[in-house]
């Protein structure tokens, strides 16, 4: 009797967690799966009631958006932009994060959270005086200068997440190699480094998703030349009206490269994002 | 192969002297171990001939060359950590390699190399595995691996043992004595465990508070510790101290004390050589060993009444601790217990077998 109270409390929980999991499910898939099916849809369809799930799926809003819209340049710049700063702040980062947690600073905690802190900063409070440094140095309207202004965010969160990363490992590998015959520089890169792959993926993939995802600084420091796609989007909305079908398939272009990105490196990414939670 | 040579080397971080003025000559083939408590400055003078701490003061030479200056992969040494410090994410082969590979031997080489290191330590079949999977017996030998592949002209080893459990620990122990008896390498040996200096150095040098106490064989030491320290570590348990002072009976010297110690030097020699003395605080010591129930050392007069407190049995001998006034002693008896907790019995002290201290500098008087 009492084995089957037990096993019925625990179908009862099961059931219960399934649910739950269920409901965050199309919580958080549904508005994507929506956003990708209007895409591949007239503007007819798209708001028929009930909605339809079985159409003949058509790719006419993409041919508009990359030949007439040239959605093709602010995708070019946008992945220019997020994975040039990604990378400029994951090769200064690490360098820089490996020498604060190695070397022996003094006040080297102090020198780390002032780097921290300058992450910190509200975007909206950077704008003003970048706007101005830019201006000085004609980077108005450049590809290097949003370049510039996502590095000043990146570099002080890869640097103080790489530090993290580093200080965690215990120092006496690099010891090991240096007297295996290592040079310092080898002992980083070939014993140091390896090791916390998976921090520099996670750390890569939020840097990314920060300066991909970025609308202030896009939107004040690029012209229609070096626009990115969130600036593109934004334009969809006019006053006469918003281009639904447009902002549909813009929006599916905006979240697929992350997407891709994160499945293809995900194995890294929960190691990462959860490093130092278990020793 | 080749000679070590401390000059005056010390080691400071800012105000903080943590090795004092440190001179050695190891000699080459030589195994010297480094002894001391937690924070004496053994693993600190390791890691200077390593290269991993800035030598602050004085010289230290590996051969003939001077190396204060010289980085760690320039000294042509190899170094045993204790936590084996593996790469995890090279298999055995690999960590083993890796250290050739860095100085460009080629891949026939490397190969024929690892192979036979792998064979001496019986890790053959390890060579694909990864750190993790491996017990810590098993990481221990290919962290030895990595460090004979080398052939270096120094071994450094820090507390190479200490993370392994007991029985392997003893067999550890004599496998690294048999190693260094076939490869012949000078070998230099930081542990805190006086066990492991007797039984594996050629010569110990005993440290305290960054300071060298004694460099001797392990005999010397037992025999001839050069203060009341070196006295206390060597030997397990410890030597037995007792304060006291001379007495003269007639013509006969006695060491003797409040609590009823009393103990009669025969030899007149040693009598004269304490002569200078007569008034100061003495520490007599002996060795749990140098005990006896047998009473055959003494005439009858100069036995000891002692109280039984506590009794080991350890098998084959039997720790027992006894109270003489306020003073305890421990005795070590071969065979099982023969008292009972609470009895009073008489002992003798091994009358050639004794130690004495001055106790204000707590130098050796003998």
């Amino acid at each position: 009797m009492a084995g089957t109270k037990v096993s019925s409390r625990k179908l009862i929980t099961t059931v219960l967690i399934y649910t739950a999991l269920g409901i965050a499910m199309v919580w958080a898939l549904l508005p994507i799966i929506w956003m990708v099916l209007s895409s591949l849809k007239t503007e007819a369809n798209m708001f028929s009631m009930p909605p339809k799930f079985t159409f003949k799926p058509t790719f006419s809003t993409y041919a508009f958006m990359f030949t007439e819209g040239n959605f093709g340049g602010f995708l070019k710049n946008s992945m220019i932009a997020a994975f040039s700063s990604t990378a400029i702040a994951l090769i200064l980062g690490t360098l820089g994060g490996y020498a604060l947690a190695r070397g022996n600073y003094r006040r080297g905690k102090d020198i780390a959270f002032w780097i921290i802190s300058t992450r910190m900063t509200p975007v909206a409070a950077a704008i003003v005086p970048l706007y101005i440094i830019f201006a000085k140095f004609h980077l108005i309207g450049t590809t290097f200068g949003l370049v510039f202004a996502y590095t000043t965010f990146n570099l002080p969160f890869a640097l103080w997440m790489m530090m993290t990363f580093f200080a965690e490992l215990p120092p006496d590998m690099e010891h090991a190699a240096m007297v295996d015959g290592a040079t310092k520089f080898q002992a980083f890169y070939r014993i140091a480094l390896p090791q916390v792959t998976p921090g520099l993926v996670a750390t890569g993939i939020l840097c990314l998703m920060f300066a991909w995802n970025d609308f202030a600084f896009a939107s004040v420091f690029t012209s229609h030349e070096n626009q990115t796609i969130p600036v593109a989007a934004s334009l969809l909305v006019s006053q006469t009206g918003i281009a639904w079908g447009q902002a549909m398939a813009t929006g599916t272009v905006i979240i697929t490269p992350m997407l891709i990105t994160g499945l293809a490196v995900r194995k890294y990414l929960v190691r990462g994002l959860s490093m130092g939670a278990v020793k | 192969m080749a000679t070590v040579r401390f000059d005056k080397v010390v080691k400071s971080y800012g105000n903080q002297l943590v090795v004092k003025e440190f001179n050695l000559e190891i000699k080459d083939q030589e195994f010297i171990v480094l002894v001391g408590p937690s924070g004496c400055g053994k693993s600190t003078t390791l890691r200077m001939v390593a290269g991993l701490e800035e030598i602050t003061g004085g010289d230290l030479y590996i051969g003939d060359i001077r190396v204060n200056d010289m980085p760690p992969k320039d000294r042509d040494i190899a170094m045993v950590f204790q936590n084996y410090a593996l790469y995890p994410h090279m298999n055995v082969y690999e960590n083993m390699a890796f250290g050739l590979k860095l100085r460009k031997y080629s891949a026939s080489e490397i190969d024929k190399r690892v192979k036979e290191a792998a064979a001496i330590l019986s890790i053959e079949h390890l060579l694909d595995r990864k750190p993790r999977q491996l017990s810590g017996g098993q990481r221990q030998r290919v962290a030895i691996g990595r460090a004979i592949v080398r052939e270096p002209k120094v071994f450094l080893m820090d507390e190479p043992l200490s993370n392994l459990d007991a029985k392997l620990r003893v067999q550890m122990r004599a496998e690294l004595a048999k190693l260094h008896q076939r490869l012949k390498t000078t070998t230099i040996y930081v542990t805190h465990d006086q066990t492991e200096a007797m039984t594996m150095g050629d010569r110990i040098v005993v440290m305290k508070d960054g300071i060298v106490q004694q460099v001797a064989s392990p005999e010397e030491l037992y025999n001839r510790p050069a203060n009341m320290f070196v006295a206390g570590f060597i030997g397990s348990p410890s030597m037995n101290f007792v304060a006291c002072r001379m007495q003269e009976k007639g013509n006969e010297t006695y060491l003797v004390n409040e609590e009823g110690f009393s103990f009669l030097l025969l030899s007149p020699e040693v009598a004269a050589r304490l002569a200078p003395y007569k008034q100061k605080a003495l520490v007599f010591g002996i060795r749990p060993e140098d005990i006896s129930d047998s009473l055959s050392w003494v005439a009858e007069e100069n036995y000891l009444a002692a109280r039984v407190d506590v009794v080991e049995n350890l098998g084959a001998e039997t720790l027992i601790y006894f109270s003489l006034g306020k003073e305890t002693l421990v005795g070590r008896f071969v065979g099982g217990p023969r008292y009972r907790v609470g009895e009073t019995v008489k002992i003798a002290l091994n009358p050639n077998r004794y130690y004495l201290f001055d106790q204000e500098t707590e130098l050796s008087l003998l």
